[in-house]
């Protein structure tokens, strides 16, 4: 197999693994704001709910997890297995990275001065107001660095689809390299994948220029 | 200078190294010699190993055969496609190297060793699905695990039956394949027989279509005038087996993918 067919064979995984970032990112990000608050209430049940919720799903293993949403709803209760393997990896990387956001939105959020929301009571702002206008833009910028961190790492994590027989680049790089014998793939795979984070970081980078007002 | 110095000391470290490897025992007169023709790229059964020597399942098996009849083992890397010409040139004394027995080699009068090895593969499907040959199966998903002969067959030999499957999924574990199964994510499992049968048993969901798909077995050839060296080979392999060696070597890690289809350890 020449190293051309085997680049296109793996660009055909490509789109899946595309498929996960995205989809990951979409529900993650927002589902983590709403963990972050719930884990910020003023009610202790629905805070250490929240809390056990990240401890179990930051204290697991992603492969793990990937199988539990897969594998788990036939075995407790004989459910089908999902044939289009995207959804319960979606799942999986969706609930598991709203953990890790959820805790980075919470540091942020934290991290500004009870001072500002005394100001902006002042001012006659609401709480929704506050939090919108005044807190979150400013959470935003100052967590824009460590979200990176996790994308990148997601970029990464598709891999891990491969546990679940899910058809993706990594999946694919790993079959061709078991019936070529060939160590080529894994470093095609490499490549792909460090791509596809430069990418990352520069859109990144910009979203982070753009935010970079007041400096 | 030093470097210099350094490099002349590093360069003679290296060169005595090699002098280990070349102190290779001289042959014992007494002794008899039994050349072994592998194919030197065939993991596990034989290849070369990261230490540089010979390696490999069959390997290990012959050695522990010349070990108990007091032979000296000398391994020859055949050129597969001229094997069996080189054996009858007396090259080698036997080829044993994950060969399949063929038709075609017991007619042009070469003695062949009982099969050892049975690379039988056969589709599993749920007992109410009502397919009942590969042919039923078209259109259909199959799973199959990476890295097995199965998988292999379905990229190479079987690639027309691979084709006519809707969509082949791989998993990295037979597990996983027989709970996609299971589960109604695919279709049917294609699979090592003996991996299918110890699954299958006490299942009464599951079903093994009755078709054996890419059979073959392994087995050692020598020349049509050595029936009496392959008989002595033989007994020797049985008694490895009842004796336990056999077993002990096949439990190795490496050889976790061919120990299920290995004839002499079935039950």
């Amino acid at each position: 197999m020449s190293l051309l067919t085997m680049i296109l064979k793996m660009s055909e995984g490509l789109g899946k693994t595309c498929a996960i970032f995205f989809l990951t990112l979409l529900f993650s990000l927002p589902l983590g704001m709403v963990v972050a608050l719930l884990r910020m209430s003023r009610s202790k049940i629905i805070s250490s709910i929240m809390r056990f919720f990240i401890t179990v799903l930051r204290g697991t293993p992603l492969m793990l997890q990937l199988l539990a949403v897969t594998y788990g709803p036939y075995y407790l209760f004989g459910a089908t297995v999902a044939r289009n393997k995207l959804i319960p990896v979606v799942i999986a990387f969706a609930i598991n990275y709203a953990a890790y956001f959820a805790e980075i939105y919470r540091g942020g959020i934290e991290s500004i001065p009870v001072g500002q929301y005394e100001a902006a009571e002042v001012l006659g702002y609401s709480k929704f107001q506050t939090f919108m206008r005044i807190i979150l833009p400013q959470v935003i910028k100052r967590i824009l660095p460590s979200v990176t961190n996790e994308v990148v790492t997601l970029v990464k994590d598709t891999s891990m689809a491969f546990t679940v027989s899910y058809q993706e680049m990594f999946t694919i790089g790993k079959q061709i390299a078991n019936s070529q014998t060939s160590f080529m793939p894994f470093v095609v795979a490499g490549v792909f994948y460090y791509l596809f984070n430069a990418i990352v970081d520069y859109v990144m980078g910009r979203i982070e220029k753009r935010l970079d007002y007041y400096r | 200078m030093k470097k210099i110095l350094c490099m002349l000391i590093a360069l003679a470290m290296v060169l005595a190294l090699c002098a280990c490897g070349q102190s290779a025992a001289p042959a014992a007169e007494e002794k008899k010699t039994f050349i072994m023709g592998i194919d030197p790229e065939y993991p596990p059964f034989s290849y070369l190993g990261d230490d540089g020597n010979y390696s490999g399942f069959d390997v290990e098996i012959c050695q522990a055969v010349c070990d108990s009849l007091g032979w000296e083992l000398k391994i020859f890397g055949v050129n597969w496609d001229e094997k069996l010409v080189q054996l009858d040139a007396k090259e080698c004394d036997c080829v044993w190297s994950g060969m399949t027995i063929l038709d075609s080699m017991k007619e042009a009068g070469y003695v062949i060793s009982a099969p050892y090895y049975d690379n039988t593969q056969v589709l599993v499907v749920k007992s109410d699905s009502g397919f009942t040959s590969s042919a039923d199966l078209a259109g259909k998903i199959v799973a199959v695990q990476l890295g097995t002969s199965g998988e292999a067959l379905l990229n190479g030999d079987l690639a027309d039956l691979a084709s006519s499957f809707s969509s082949v999924l791989t998993c990295d574990s037979f597990l996983k394949c027989f709970t996609e199964l299971e589960g109604g994510a695919v279709d049917a499992v294609f699979v090592d027989l003996p991996v299918a049968a110890s699954y299958v048993a006490g299942k009464d969901n599951l079903a093994i279509i009755d078709e054996n798909l890419g059979a073959e077995q392994y087995g050692i050839a020598f020349r049509s005038s050595d029936a009496e060296l392959c008989a002595q080979v033989e007994a020797a392999v049985a008694e490895l087996v009842a004796n336990g060696t056999y077993a002990e070597i096949a439990s190795k890690p490496e050889y976790a993918e061919i120990v299920n289809n290995l004839i002499f350890l079935g039950d």
